[in-house]
């Protein structure tokens, strides 16, 4: 097969390396051409997530990135969003704790002129009164729409408690009050600080062979950015240990959560050792955990943990699902889990299985535009060097002891923030 | 256009009648297997609401001489995923693994269909879970929106339940039962899609897994594919509309969710490319109809949509949203208005031009990886339908009018129901917009 013979070898058959460009300004490009792809996706990114907001700035990122869609100096109010459906594509956005994107998913014929179209849209929002007063109804609905779920009540407060004075531990929603009094100068002021040509990088993946997607990108509306200084450090995430028990209403079962803090996104070697450590305790039927706590014990009806890369620190994220009454068993049992792994080596065959999860699961994400885009501008963005294949090399570097000793021992039970939501 | 409608021609059918249609896609070096029998919730036998998915997720706990531990080491050993579900006209079974892995692992489908272990202490793990599940999701205010809409829609009809079931069938439903299930399968057609690297020989790879017992089967059939029975041909709404036309659950939430929907028509209908492309005027994308007018200008809600899943017999045709409790008149008058619209007059070309754009759009957002590609072909086959039947309505889609949309509507939407979960005086308010509208004193009178 050919294919495997490209750059990225057999760690990821049929891919070949991303190309990247830096603008005048700071400003990034970075392409990767899919052969079997349908579509090209469009992927803009900036570092203007929630992490960069002042206090009285609580949920600007966010109500920014709708703002953008309510019209840019030349696109009315919903006109980005009718041309590219209309061209056949489709557009969305998302707002993390540490940047933002703005993507779009078009056939590769009308992608030049999404192009234009997205960078008009995020780059000189309108922020016009009427639309802002409006919009912020909206934010308002999705606020009440996930104060509705007690599990993500749960989850809110789990970080909140866990990481106290950082900003992963506040709502990217934003909080109720500061909503009602932002206006759109300070949204303004907030674009401007945040969406300059350093903090900014335009990811293209998928059927750009045969177009001119990448000169018609570094010449365009992206090198006009104005550069911008480098913002100071972010704040280190430290979880601290301690527990909390809350009561919700319109809870049907237990909750518990418990979260630890993790290497930092930018140590690869170390976020790829907290996936191998959180898979192995929790991914799959054969998953310590799940095959003790479900399975066997019969303890609980799922029991997940789950890692988020994120650049102040990662945080490993477990939540189990139980009768309020078996609360102390699970406890109990995951206490004596963890003891277990750290008290003997890890054997081959469970090594080699979870190896192959990872792996895959990285291996399988690679096959639609819209994650590649993701992937290779979320790289470049946070100014990460190592290339597509380089979290399966990081990988390989990892021993079973070293894992034991290392990222497992760093799940410690008891240096968690503990979470127990009850039906109120 | 052609109107003959050829028969689809498998890649290689399987010994006693399996048809395998393969889709080849070397570049990742993955394979993505789906299979699909026909028979899913809406075939659970009374009494015994839940035992297709029951089945479904035992299937995953032991098959052929694998018990449920060595089921699993074999699958998450080679990092690769193994599903089984019901949906509500057929179980389904997915496979995604390295392509490497695919002779080793691409067998389990079958194995798991022909030879489930159905051991008792599994299906009472898996049972156990599904009970806590369907407890679980009441916490959720758009599920209890959605199943309350589907009693108003099917009452005790086939469509009229979650897959996951209800606590006491569940409860009562054992492995003999599920053994029965087990051995009708296939019955009334399967058919395997595998799309990405394919293992070396793979037909001989799956027919000597079958060990000497044909899997007496063949490709599904779009006659008599109604779980209901009804005629899919059959000129105007003849489903018996169930329950009651307003429903209204009181929760302490800050929202009210609202479901407006009614029951419509399979997938393969004439008229069903015609709904599709006013479900998705309505509701695909943010310059939908609905996200516009409800969101945008209005700021109603932050989720709005519409739905039309693919069903073999009278599928649900919905609307929803979410918003606050002091906005619950003004966003039920104006979802009702919205629904009444596409009773009243045809779209305008600028608005039917969008809807065939997205429609056409969809088709390559639906393309982008092995599973899709697997997941998509073996929907259509599944339903008796031809291989060509996306193409084809992609070509039907520039042709319909306006005119054919409203006649459509008319014909599948003339009385929708109304499902509602939020705090009392949103109930109230949304009650009352629902009585002085249209739509809604036109049901009173039913």
């Amino acid at each position: 097969m050919p294919s495997s013979s490209r750059c990225c070898g057999p760690l990821l058959p049929g891919l070949e390396q991303p190309s990247r460009r830096v603008l005048a300004n700071g400003a990034e490009l970075v392409s990767l051409p899919m052969a079997e792809a349908p579509l090209v996706c469009l992927d803009f990114w900036c570092r203007a997530g929630s992490v960069f907001e002042t206090a009285p700035e609580s949920g600007m990122a966010h109500f920014l990135e709708h703002m953008v869609f309510k019209g840019s100096r030349s696109l009315a109010a919903g006109e980005f969003d009718r041309r590219i459906e209309a061209l056949g594509g489709s557009s969305n956005a998302a707002t993390g704790f540490d940047d933002v994107h703005y993507h779009v998913l078009i056939p590769p014929a009308a992608a030049p002129e999404a192009l234009e179209l997205l960078l008009d849209l995020v780059l000189e929002p309108r922020l016009d009164a009427e639309a802002f007063a409006m919009e912020r109804q909206v934010v308002l609905e999705e606020l009440a729409q996930s104060e509705d779920q007690p599990e993500e009540v749960a989850v809110q407060r789990l970080l909140a408690m866990a990481c106290p004075g950082h900003a992963y531990g506040q709502p990217i929603l934003g909080r109720r009050e500061a909503l009602l009094s932002h206006a759109p100068d300070a949204m303004e002021a907030f674009h401007r600080r945040l969406y300059g040509g350093g903090r900014c990088v335009l990811a293209l993946a998928g059927g750009l062979v045969g177009t001119d997607l990448e000169e018609r990108a570094a010449a365009g509306a992206l090198a006009s950015l104005a550069p911008l200084d480098e913002p100071a450090a972010l704040p280190p995430l430290a979880v601290s240990g301690g527990e909390h028990r809350l009561e919700l209403p319109r809870l049907e079962a237990a909750r518990l959560l418990m979260a630890w803090d993790q290497p930092p996104a930018r140590d690869l070697q170390g976020v790829m050792g907290a996936d191998l450590a959180t898979s192995l305790l929790a991914e799959g039927r054969r998953s310590r955990l799940v095959e003790r706590l479900r399975e066997q014990l019969q303890l609980v009806e799922s029991i997940d943990l789950d890692l988020h890369a994120m650049e102040c620190g990662s945080l490993a994220l477990l939540e189990a699902v139980c009768d309020p009454e078996d609360l102390p068993a699970v406890r109990a049992a995951i206490r004596d889990v963890w003891q277990e792994v750290m008290a003997a080596p890890v054997q081959v065959a469970e090594w080699s299985r979870v190896k192959r999860l990872v792996t895959n699961s990285y291996r399988f994400g690679m096959e639609a535009p819209g994650n590649v885009a993701g992937l290779i501008g979320t790289g470049r963005l946070w100014a990460r060097q190592e290339g597509l294949e380089a979290p399966l090399e990081a990988i390989e570097r990892w021993d079973p002891e070293r894992l034991r000793t290392k990222a497992l021992a760093s799940l410690d039970p008891d240096a968690a923030f503990v979470l127990e939501a009850v039906p109120a | 256009m052609s109107s003959t409608i050829e028969p689809t021609i498998p890649d290689f059918t399987l010994s006693g009648g399996l048809p395998v249609v393969v889709r080849r896609r070397p570049g990742p070096a993955i394979l993505a297997a789906r299979l699909v029998i026909r028979g899913g919730s809406a075939a659970d036998p009374r009494g015994h609401l839940g035992a297709h998915q029951l089945l479904a997720g035992s299937m995953t706990r032991g098959c052929g001489d694998l018990d449920a531990d060595a089921l699993a080491d074999l699958v998450e050993g080679a990092g690769a995923g193994l599903r089984a579900e019901a949906h509500e006209d057929a179980l389904v079974l997915g496979l995604k693994c390295a392509a490497d892995d695919a002779a080793e692992l691409l067998p389990l489908l079958l194995s798991m269909v022909r030879r489930p272990m159905l051991a008792p202490d599994q299906v009472a793990i898996e049972r156990q879970l599904n009970l806590q599940t369907l407890q679980r999701q009441n916490e959720d205010p758009y599920q209890l929106a959605h199943d309350q809409l589907l009693h108003q829609l099917y009452g005790d009809g086939p469509y009229g339940h979650d897959p996951l079931g209800v606590e006491g069938d569940l409860e009562r439903t054992d492995p003999s039962l599920l053994s029965g299930l087990a051995a009708d399968l296939g019955s009334q057609g399967a058919v395997l899609v595998l799309s990405g690297s394919l293992p070396d020989a793979t037909e001989a790879l799956l027919d000597r897994s079958l060990e000497g017992k044909p899997w007496i089967t063949q490709l599904p059939t779009q006659a008599a594919a109604d779980p209901m029975g009804g005629d899919p041909g059959a000129a105007s709404s003849s489903f018996p509309v169930a329950g009651s036309p307003l429903l209204a659950l009181e929760q302490d939430t800050e929202q009210l969710v609202l479901m407006l929907g009614c029951p419509t028509i399979p997938l393969g209908h004439p008229d069903g490319l015609a709904l599709r492309l006013l479900q998705t005027h309505l509701g695909m994308g943010m310059s939908s109809r609905l996200f516009v007018v409800m969101r945008e200008e209005r700021g109603l809600a932050y989720d709005v949509g519409a739905s039309l899943p693919a069903r073999c017999g009278a599928a649900p045709f919905v609307l929803h949203l979410s918003t606050s409790a002091d906005r619950a008149e003004e966003a039920t008058a104006c979802l009702l208005d919205e629904w009444q619209s596409l009773l009243e007059a045809p779209l305008d070309l600028a608005a039917l031009d969008l809807a065939r754009a997205k429609f056409i759009g969809q088709d390559a957002m639906g393309r982008q990886t092995c599973s899709q590609i697997a997941e998509r072909m073996a929907l259509v086959l599944s339903h008796g339908l031809p291989t060509d039947h996306v193409e084809r309505c992609l070509e039907r889609s520039t042709q319909l009018e306006g005119s054919d949309l409203l006649a459509a509507a008319r014909r599948w939407l003339p009385r929708p129901r109304l499902s509602l979960v939020g705090p009392a005086a949103a109930l109230q308010a949304a009650s009352a917009a629902w009585t002085v509208h249209d739509l809604g004193s036109a049901s009173v009178s039913l």
